[in-house]
């Protein structure tokens, strides 16, 4: 714990500053307010709206959820990057803003630097889904119809650069097969498209993809990570089923501006703690496709979006989804 | 009959006081958020989504419904009385009902607005109840192709709107198309006429548009008049619609809820499309044609019917299917989720009480919000005759806040200011801005409706025609052009509307 010290040390330091210090004891001192850079309703607003309703008890200052949507995501946690790093203003920040668009569109931030990565809230996996009538029950077998039929089948996403069309993508670059990419809107008119048969298969998110799953509508044919879904236990995995070493997932936690004082950035990833293992959060983060992930400190998530990024990054550019 | 077992079920659900209780809270709210220009359902259901973690779900779900239909029917009330349309669907409503009050008509107009949502809302109520599920399927049956011709086909409509110039009406439908544009591309992820600027990456907001275009340049207009503004109020005769209102208004009601209704079940836009087209085919239809836009009553009657019965209709692809099919219903879906009900096929079977009740609901909603608003009529008229100076400042503030809560950013509000001065140049040079908007609303969806067929196609044109529904789209929408087009029909239109200037 020597850093820890040398921090608490560069703190007292930054003590002379005119901010003045702001150590863990007086904050919050004023409404703490989380930026969630997606359109309300979504699940990332709503996971930060169940994550304020607890923060709000146990830290005893309000907790405002504050949409700021934009730019795929990226206005919002350009917003807080700039934010007075007080611990009064935080962020979601996802696999988008974090990991893919860095890439994709270029931002105005660096995802590593001028972020302190507080806790990774949710990590929801992907699902291979097919039209009922494409004659395939496995990856084996579609694999193998895709390579019959070159450029026949259509994949769809809810959007280009989406985790959902990088993981086609980065089928294809696997399977060595060729599929055309159909980018929608949304995962919604996408699914719809799907079931009515027009487009072949989709990796939809696990939330949006099980209903429909469950009643027989779609057939699932593998999960998009390396574990086994707890939801679908009987459903292998793409790393199983011969795509060794495929593992995506679509994440999202809190973020604060880079220079948050320690003391502060560990406190709230110890109440955020708290408030995830809290069974009534729990259970509604499960209800969207979410298990508790394995990440578990400030210091994992950070290695953990560094990871990410160089992952993405590779595969933005091998796939061509960036624009030019 | 088991659709009457079920219908029971459901105000079994419906008519317990707790649940009456949250959907009156919802249609209050709704109300008033309606009214409130720039604040929108969609703001209030997520700022309300957390207290709704603790309700039962079917409560929670009752209230936001609520909320929904209820900021319908207020958004009417200030398209009728202050020209500003708060939700896409009230756009229309502008058209004539703001022509009515302007006549000292609004009581008749607000009154008509209320009466053809209540019918409306009641028959629409009885179509997802008798026919959701292969209501749902032909939901299925729309794909990118078919969306497009229909797209087409309203776009050739919009032109029809405008009661002007045809020149003006086409100039003002293509600056939609092009404002449209603006944005990130679909399919490729480019920036297309964003100057660089960030918040514009998701296109410019339909909400800020319609209050610049509308609002803000109707109160510059005003200003012009120094001193007297037209006060609506002194001429007010009577709050309600005469037996002469009625007689035309019911043809109007009963075909704009037949076309709101059928295409409320298209989760792609349908919706959108159906306040514009009742519109459009009352202007047709009617005898009165020569009367739309300056105060028919048909012009208030057949959208406001079509756009509640497109509303309550729009909850069959997301109780069926599990797709929202506009940004409320999304918010609905993350409000089940959080319940731990998963939106989807299911539903209906494992849940009737939900189903049911939430369908009986709305029935019962539209009965409360009936019930408030008539009496509420004398108050917005009383509205009114807040002065000038007073009224339209606080309008202004309204709007500015409105905006600004869309997404925090007071780019928006900019936004809103660039377009109020457009729409005062529109003002000045007599072209309508209600064009222009459903070019704005129909450009980008028509854009990506046709990109999508022709990836699927592979590049094949053919593919509109060979659909069946897409192809009769398309040829509605040439006969519809032939017409409007046709040299001699249009030397007539331009005879009819010298004649009425002339009057």
């Amino acid at each position: 714990m020597s850093w820890r010290r040398l921090a608490l040390a560069a703190l007292c330091a930054a003590a002379l500053a005119p901010a003045g210090p702001s150590a863990a004891q007086g904050w919050p001192a004023r409404p703490v307010r989380i930026v969630a850079p997606y359109a309300a309703g979504g699940p990332i607003d709503v996971s930060a709206r169940l994550l304020a309703g607890r923060l709000q008890e146990s830290l005893g200052q309000p907790v405002l959820v504050e949409n700021r949507p934009g730019a795929g995501g990226n206005l919002g946690v350009d917003f807080v990057a700039k934010s007075v790093p007080d611990g009064h203003t935080l962020v979601i920040g996802a696999v988008a803003t974090h990991a893919i668009n860095p890439t994709l569109t270029g931002v105005p931030y660096d995802p590593v630097r001028d972020f302190r990565h507080v806790a990774l809230m949710v990590q929801v996996p992907n699902v291979l889904v097919v039209n009922l009538e494409l004659p395939v029950t496995s990856v084996a077998e579609l694999v193998a119809l895709a390579r019959a039929r070159p450029g026949k089948l259509d994949f769809a996403s809810g959007s280009t650069g989406s985790t959902g069309h990088l993981a086609g993508e980065l089928f294809k670059q696997m399977t060595g097969t060729f599929m055309v990419h159909i980018p929608y809107k949304g995962a919604a008119p996408a699914v719809l498209d799907l079931l009515a048969g027009r487009v072949h298969l989709m990796f939809d998110n696990l939330a949006s993809a099980l209903p429909n799953i469950r009643a027989g509508k779609v057939r699932a044919l593998a999960v998009t990570t390396k574990r086994r879904s707890s939801f679908l236990p009987e459903l292998p995995t793409l790393d199983e089923s011969g795509l060794t070493g495929f593992d995506m997932t679509t994440w999202w936690g809190v973020m604060a501006p880079a220079k948050t004082p320690q003391p502060v950035v560990d406190r709230l990833a110890a109440e955020i703690r708290a408030a995830l293992e809290a069974p009534e959060v729990r259970e509604r983060l499960r209800a969207m496709g979410s298990e508790p992930p394995a990440i578990r400190t400030p210091e994992e998530f950070t290695a953990f979006v560094a990871a990410e990024g160089r992952i993405y990054a590779e595969l933005v550019r091998r796939s061509g989804a960036k624009p030019d | 009959m088991e659709i009457f077992n079920n219908l029971l079920l459901g105000f079994s659900v419906a008519l317990s006081p707790f649940n009456i209780l949250m959907c009156l809270i919802g249609v209050l709210l709704g109300t008033l958020i309606g009214v409130l220009p720039g604040v929108g359902p969609v703001a209030t259901i997520a700022m309300l989504l957390p207290i709704t973690f603790n309700l039962n779900p079917i409560g929670a779900l009752i209230m936001l419904a609520g909320i929904y239909y209820g900021a319908q029917y207020g958004g009417s009330t200030t398209a009728i009385l202050v020209n500003l349309p708060g939700e896409s669907s009230s756009v229309v409503t502008c058209l004539d009902g703001y022509q009515m009050a302007r006549r000292g008509r609004a009581g008749p107009a607000l009154a008509t607005a209320a009466l053809v949502s209540f019918f409306a809302g009641c028959v629409a109520t009885l179509i997802v109840a008798m026919f959701a599920p292969p209501l749902a399927e032909v939901a299925l049956k729309f794909g990118p192709a078919e969306y497009f011709s229909l797209m087409v086909l309203g776009l050739v409509a919009a032109v029809v709107l405008a009661h002007g110039s045809l020149v003006k009406a086409i100039a003002m439908v293509i600056l939609g198309l092009l404002l449209g544009l603006v944005g990130t591309d679909v399919n490729s992820g480019v920036l297309r006429f964003a100057f660089g600027i960030s918040e514009l990456a998701d296109g410019i907001g339909f909400v800020v548009v319609a209050m610049g275009m509308f609002g803000i340049a109707e109160i510059v207009a005003n200003l012009e008049h120094t001193g007297q503004r037209e006060v609506f109020t002194k001429k007010v005769t009577h709050l309600w619609p005469t037996k002469e209102d009625f007689r035309r208004m019911i043809p109007a009601a009963l075909r704009g809820t037949f076309l709101g209704s059928a295409l409320g079940i298209l989760p792609g836009g349908g919706a959108l499309l159906a306040s514009f087209g009742a519109y459009t085919l009352e202007k047709k239809v009617s005898k009165y044609a020569h009367e739309f836009g300056k105060g028919a009553i048909e012009g208030v009657a057949a959208p406001e019917s079509a756009n509640n019965a497109g509303a309550q209709t729009s909850f069959i692809p997301l109780l069926t299917l599990g797709i929202p099919s506009n940004a409320v219903m999304a918010l609905m879906i993350g409000a089940m989720m959080i319940q731990g009900i998963a939106p989807g096929p299911q539903v209906m079977n494992d849940r009737p009480q939900l189903f049911w009740g939430m369908i009986a609901s709305m029935w019962v909603g539209n009965l409360m919000l009936v019930i408030l608003n008539l009496p509420l009529i004398g108050m917005w008229i009383k509205l009114l005759t807040v002065p000038y100076r007073l009224l339209y400042p606080s309008i202004l503030l309204f709007m500015g806040i409105g905006v600004f809560s869309l997404s925090n950013n007071p780019f928006d509000v900019l936004i809103m200011a660039f377009f109020g001065l457009l729409g005062y140049i529109c003002v000045k040079l007599e072209c309508e801005p209600a064009p222009m908007i459903l070019g704005f609303i129909l450009g980008p969806l028509m854009e990506e409706n046709l990109r999508r067929a022709m990836l699927l196609s592979r590049g094949d044109p053919l593919v509109f025609f060979q659909k069946p529904i897409s192809a009769a789209f398309l040829i509605v929408a040439i006969i519809l052009l032939a017409i409007i087009a046709a040299p001699n029909i249009r030397r007539k239109r331009e005879e009819a509307f010298a004649a009425e200037e002339a009057r």
